[in-house]
């Protein structure tokens, strides 16, 4: 059983460092919101860029998660289109191992994204707390294994491009502005403030906060780590039962 | 035996818009494929080809049926089928990214091959995939990309080899060759089930076959005994008046049929009957168009056992 993930995730990661298209991709985004946003932010705020991006890099790795769900969601379609799924299917491989071993490669590739943004942000002059950093980088890779599990999840039981495209697309945005991860919540109105609790991703946004500042025996963090254990568990679990139907 | 199927059947349903559908793919299909045997099934798109493998590579369960594949219970020994069986779908699943040698090292580590990157050697090498076994898999040509999906089934020596539609989209060049090669798995001594939509293809290759359309076996048997059944020979004659000539030639015949214009006249030993034949509808003035003698195919043997062509379904060769 351990085993088999251990095959397929050390395949998956030769292959995507092979070729690291969607990677590179994924952390696109959240670089140009560190160059072309971070400083409108400090700009508003009246602060240097170098203090501002202390609070607002932290939403720019919670970004990279969100979005890896989609390049994750497509890859597995590919999969599933190409007979690939199928084939591996029709082995001894243990059944579960299968998306396992990919939603761990996922999480392995989001720590090394983070990395990458992080540097860049240091570069920027991010001041941060060092090993606030490293447990944020932890933080990250479970927030991954959850929009993962959503990925292949939504993947296998859609077995369809547009569909996919339009859930994500739908939620997508909704939820990275209610994160915080911008534009902290504390801007935002009462109600507003409300319904961020119920959004997964505000958790990892508001204790990557406390972490880059170096309060590291903030409340937010534990219950950051517990709501995306929890959550991950429930996702990944839905993406394992979904391979099931791969065929029918 | 190494395949031994009964009763199976399979019926999907799908939700749309428009409400609830229901198709029923395999109707109760019985398939009993010897060891070393090479075993075909053969109809028209939609017949229930790909769904009938399936359930036998362990991939759809069936909503009735029993089957025994390579010594194992189907229903209760599922991950034992597995791990005897190769199987080839009819997308091929040879990725894009990745060199076919890294992909078929990897399917025999999954299969605990004890020797993962020599085991694939000696397949590259049986394929003639050796010069290309480092290129990407989107490099490949589509009868490259073939052979790599049947090396990827066939890397941990399986005693039972499923091919689904194996030659679908190759030029003529490349199916012979492809054929060759399912020919000599069967010197080393490896069943092989394989569906097609080929005649030509049932007829070259398989010691046995069935012949399904809509989720039923319509016909089983030798390609051989399966034509010997309908006729030897076949007579098509277009002529004005198919009717009144089928029954003028029905007494030399063992079939006759009429489609539009066309007369198809079933007999035995075709040489020596065509001049009768001829006289026979000199003596009753029907005027011919044409006439053609042909050696009975399985395109017959449809025929006869559906009323349709597989031709006519345009699935034909
Ligand atoms: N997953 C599915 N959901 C709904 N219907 C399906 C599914 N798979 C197959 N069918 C339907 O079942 C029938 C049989 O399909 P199947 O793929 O077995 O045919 P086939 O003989 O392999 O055809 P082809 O030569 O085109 O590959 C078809 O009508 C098809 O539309
Ligand atoms: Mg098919």
């Amino acid at each position: 059983m351990i085993r088999h993930t251990l095959l397929f995730l050390v395949y998956e990661l030769r292959n995507t460092f092979r070729n690291p298209i969607w990677p590179l991709f994924g952390i696109v985004q959240p670089v140009v919101y560190l160059l072309l946003f971070g400083p409108l932010v400090a700009g508003a705020a009246g602060q240097p860029i170098s203090a501002q991006l202390t609070s607002f890099a932290p939403g720019m790795l919670v970004i990279t998660a969100l979005f890896g769900a989609i390049g994750v969601g497509y890859g597995m379609l590919y999969e599933l289109r190409s007979g690939v799924l199928e084939r591996i299917a029709v082995s001894p491989a243990w059944r579960p191992s299968i998306v396992l071993g990919r939603t761990l490669r996922d999480g392995v590739v989001l720590m090394l994204q983070s990395v990458v943004v992080i540097v860049i942000a240091l570069v920027m002059g991010m001041r941060a707390s060092l090993p606030g950093l490293a447990i944020m980088v932890v933080l990250i890779a479970v927030t991954g294994l959850f929009s993962s599990g959503i990925g292949y999840g939504l993947a296998l039981s859609l077995r369809d491009e547009n569909g996919m495209a339009q859930i994500m697309q739908f939620f997508a945005l909704p939820v990275m502005l209610l994160s915080g991860a911008l534009l902290p919540m504390t801007l935002a109105p009462e109600w507003m403030r409300k319904v961020a609790v119920f959004n997964p991703m505000y958790h990892p946004v508001v204790a990557g906060r406390a972490l880059f500042a170096g309060n590291l025996t903030d409340v937010s963090i534990p219950i950051a780590f517990a709501v995306m254990l929890v959550l991950a568990t429930l996702t990944v679990t839905w993406s394992v039962r979904s391979l099931r139907r791969i065929a029918g | 035996m190494i395949i031994d199927a009964h009763g199976l059947r399979k019926t999907f349903t799908t939700r749309s818009r428009k409400g609830t559908q229901t198709v029923e793919a395999v109707r109760g299909v019985d398939l009993e494929v010897g060891k070393g045997e090479i075993f075909g099934v053969l109809g028209p798109n939609g017949a229930g080809k790909t769904t009938t493998i399936r359930m036998l590579a362990t991939l759809i369960t069936p909503d009735a049926g029993t089957a025994t594949v390579a010594g194992h219970d189907l229903l209760k020994a599922p991950g034992a089928v597995r791990r005897n069986l190769g199987y080839v779908s009819q997308a091929g699943g040879v990725e894009e990214s990745t060199t076919p040698r890294a992909q078929i090292i990897m399917a025999a580590k999954i299969h605990s091959v004890p020797d993962p990157a020599g085991a694939t050697a000696d397949v590259l090498a049986r394929f003639d995939l050796t010069e290309i076994a480092d290129r990407p898999g989107r490099t490949l040509s589509g009868g490259q990309k073939r052979r790599v999906a049947i090396a990827l089934g066939l890397v941990h020596s399986p005693p039972l080899l499923f091919l689904d539609e194996p030659t679908t989209g190759l030029d003529p060049q490349n199916r012979a060759n492809l054929w060759d090669r399912i020919r000599q798995l069967r010197e080393l001594g490896t069943s092989v089930l394989l569906s097609t939509h080929y005649l030509d293809e049932a007829d070259a290759l398989c010691d046995r076959l069935v012949i399904v359309d809509h989720g039923l076996v319509v016909a089983e048997g030798t390609p051989g005994a399966l034509k010997r059944e309908v006729a030897d020979d076949v007579v098509t004659l277009r002529l004005d008046e198919p009717d009144r000539a089928a029954e003028t030639l029905k007494p030399y015949a063992r079939e006759t049929r009429v489609d539009d214009d066309v007369l198809r006249v079933y007999v035995d030993d075709g040489e020596h009957t065509l001049p009768t034949l001829l006289r026979a509808l000199e003596e009753q003035r029907l005027a011919l168009s044409s006439i053609a003698l042909d050696r009975a195919t399985l395109d017959d043997v449809f025929l006869a056992k559906t009323g349709r062509s597989l031709r006519d379904t345009g699935a034909a060769a």
